[in-house]
């Protein structure tokens, strides 16, 4: 009777984490995320997000040619909702800051010879002749591409931490962000999973909003506004919860909440 | 044919989805000449950064950086040099050939296959050419020199025909020839053609940096290849081991550095790669001048043929590229121009 009500009370494609291992993360390159947009600047979050991090660690291949819509349109649930074996939270900065560094980008750098024209750096030099003879040659077309800019990067040397749950074996190395910038990944620890029953909880770690159970009591926390998912921390919350190490997180935390329902 | 070796860690034809074939490729590069490597607008004047100097010895160290963009960029138009001296590359669907830094490139040409691209319209490539940032063993203070350009008057002074002061008179920071930087190339799922042609790219690109006839003149050397399921070590790692070596052994951090010193102390660190996890083999020694070989065979007599091949290899996943989707037109891509190329 007992065993028939848990099963009932569980979720069918909840997974169930008995270990995790505590991961660091040395950014040996600077990394490049498009979090936030400010006119011609591009900003970085402080964090490395989750589903990222699924991708780099080889979780989910997605192909090496993007065409249609798939270019534009991501495929987070499709890939990320079917794995029940494996999760990861998004990385926080161990020492709790992040430096950045600044760069500027443009489109014309590396070119032999460029001109600047409708909002669009014209590169072709097979132009020139074209343009001479007072037509518009095609690489003068206007652009909606930004050709010029400021991003802002996580700082090479940076160290982030995360936890990753289940078995499955990891990379020494990976590639995150819009450059495919190289970070180590050293296993710190491997943790037990405590499990602790209903009541109210912090959690040091960030959370994926899209990934915490529905049904979960969210009393207070901090947002990070990030694509494709808002992060939050300092969560306190109510409700079962699993303990690994010092990171409480809650019950049924995984990717797209379980997937497609 | 040495390039087979490789096989167990190479793809048979182009496939769309990552299979975990891993190439490594430790590459020396050293200045042949002056160089000049600017940073895009941080305010200094060469690319440099202050890391940790080793493992052990953990004090900072300003180094030259040569970013992917500086290596990648020029390799990239080495090889389309070669792909539209035989018509290889395609037009776009603007009908313009193929060409870097615009968003509409011909996504049906080697390059676009092998080293990605982002269009305008939709569709993209991810690169399966992986590179990183290439460092300076020795730091900024021994491998960067100035110049003072001035521009002297027909008279032969520094002042006109009327006694007024030249004012184009400027100093400018460059690298100095013999300088060496240690980088780590990464190679996805790639076919032995496809290998070979990006091999090809890199030691035959002369140039890098800000464009003269006088500079920039680079020479590349590859001092190791390992085929895996997982990426070798970073680039700045390896000269923080290097580092350390360099201080146990007491050699001076002075320039210029003796290259074959250095190649024996790289091949000496890297040796201990293939204990790491997912790195399974290592090139021997005489595996790799064949390799190489085999890259220069193929780029010499049989480059037409070779590059042909290659091409004829992607027939079956070409697709012309599509005009832009109506419902995406006009809206503002949220994404900046990757500037890799
Ligand atoms: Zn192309």
């Amino acid at each position: 009777m007992s065993l028939l009500t848990t099963i009932e009370n569980t979720r069918a494609n909840l997974p169930l984490f008995k270990q995790a291992r505590l991961v660091e993360l040395w950014c040996a390159e600077p990394v490049f995320f498009a979090s936030r947009e400010l006119s011609d600047a591009y900003y970085t979050e402080g964090v490395l997000g989750n589903y990222a991090l699924a991708y780099a660690l080889g979780w989910v291949r997605s192909p090496y040619r993007l065409s249609g819509t798939a270019t534009w349109r991501p495929t987070y649930l499709e890939d990320l909702g079917g794995l029940s074996d494996c999760y990861v939270l998004p990385a926080w900065p161990k020492q709790g800051k992040v430096t950045f560094r600044w760069e500027r980008f443009n489109a014309l750098s590396d070119s032999y010879w460029y001109a600047m024209t409708n909002n669009r750096v014209a590169t072709s030099r097979e132009d020139l002749p074209v343009q001479r003879e007072g037509k518009k040659p095609n690489s003068f077309r206007p652009s909606n591409f930004p050709q010029s800019g400021r991003l802002r990067t996580i700082a090479r040397g940076n160290l982030f931490q995360t936890l990753v749950f289940g078995n499955r074996e990891l990379p020494d190395y990976i590639r995150v962000g819009k450059f495919m910038s190289k970070v180590r990944v050293e296993v710190i620890s491997e943790l037990k999973q405590v499990a602790l029953s209903e009541g109210m909880y912090q959690s040091s770690a960030y959370l994926n909003t899209a990934d915490l159970p529905a049904e979960l009591q969210m009393l207070s926390f901090d947002l990070i506004s990030i694509p494709p998912a808002p992060l939050v921390k300092n969560l306190r919350f109510q409700g079962a919860a699993w303990q690994f190490g010092e990171i409480i997180v809650p019950v049924g935390i995984c990717f797209c909440g379980g997937g497609i329902k | 044919m040495s390039i087979e070796t490789l096989t167990q860690f190479l793809a048979p034809t182009y496939e769309n989805f990552p299979k975990g074939r891993t190439i490594g490729m430790v590459v020396l590069r050293k200045t042949q000449s002056e160089l000049i490597l600017r940073t895009e607008g941080s305010g200094e004047p060469m690319c440099s950064e202050f890391v940790q100097a080793g493992f052990q010895h953990k004090n900072s160290l300003q180094r030259l950086v040569m970013t992917k963009r500086k290596q990648v960029a020029p390799e990239r138009r080495f090889g389309r040099e070669q792909l539209r001296g035989f018509e290889l590359l395609y037009p776009n669907k603007d009908g313009a050939v193929c060409s870097l830094n615009t968003n509409a490139p011909c996504e049906m040409c080697i390059d676009c296959f092998l080293y990605g691209f982002a269009a305008g319209g939709g569709g993209a490539q991810k690169s399966r050419v992986w590179t990183e940032d290439a460092f300076s063993l020795l730091p900024t203070s021994e491998t960067v020199a100035e110049r003072t350009i001035n521009a002297i008057f027909e008279t032969g002074t520094m002042r006109d025909e009327n006694g007024k002061a030249s004012t184009a008179l400027n100093t400018s920071e460059y690298i100095k020839p013999g300088v060496h930087f240690l980088d780590v190339v990464t190679l996805k799922d790639m076919t032995a053609d496809e290998m070979r042609y990006v091999l090809g790219n890199i030691l035959m690109t002369p140039r890098y940096g800000a464009v003269s006839s006088r500079i920039g003149r680079m020479e590349n050397q590859i001092l190791g290849i390992f085929g895996g399921i997982t990426e070798l070590p970073s680039s700045l790692e390896l000269v923080q081991s290097l580092y350390d070596a360099l201080i146990e052994a007491n050699t001076p951090l002075e320039h210029p550095f003796d290259t074959d010193l250095l190649v024996e102390m790289t091949k000496g660190a890297i040796a201990t790669w293939t204990n790491r996890r997912g790195i399974s083999r290592q090139l021997t020694e005489e595996q790799l001048t064949d390799v190489i070989a085999d890259v220069d065979r193929h780029w010499d007599g049989e480059r037409e043929t070779f590059l042909k091949r290659l091409d004829r290899s992607y027939e079956t996943f070409r697709k012309p590229p599509a005009k832009a989707s109506s419902s995406r037109k006009g809206k503002k891509n949220a994404e900046p121009v990757t500037p890799e190329g």
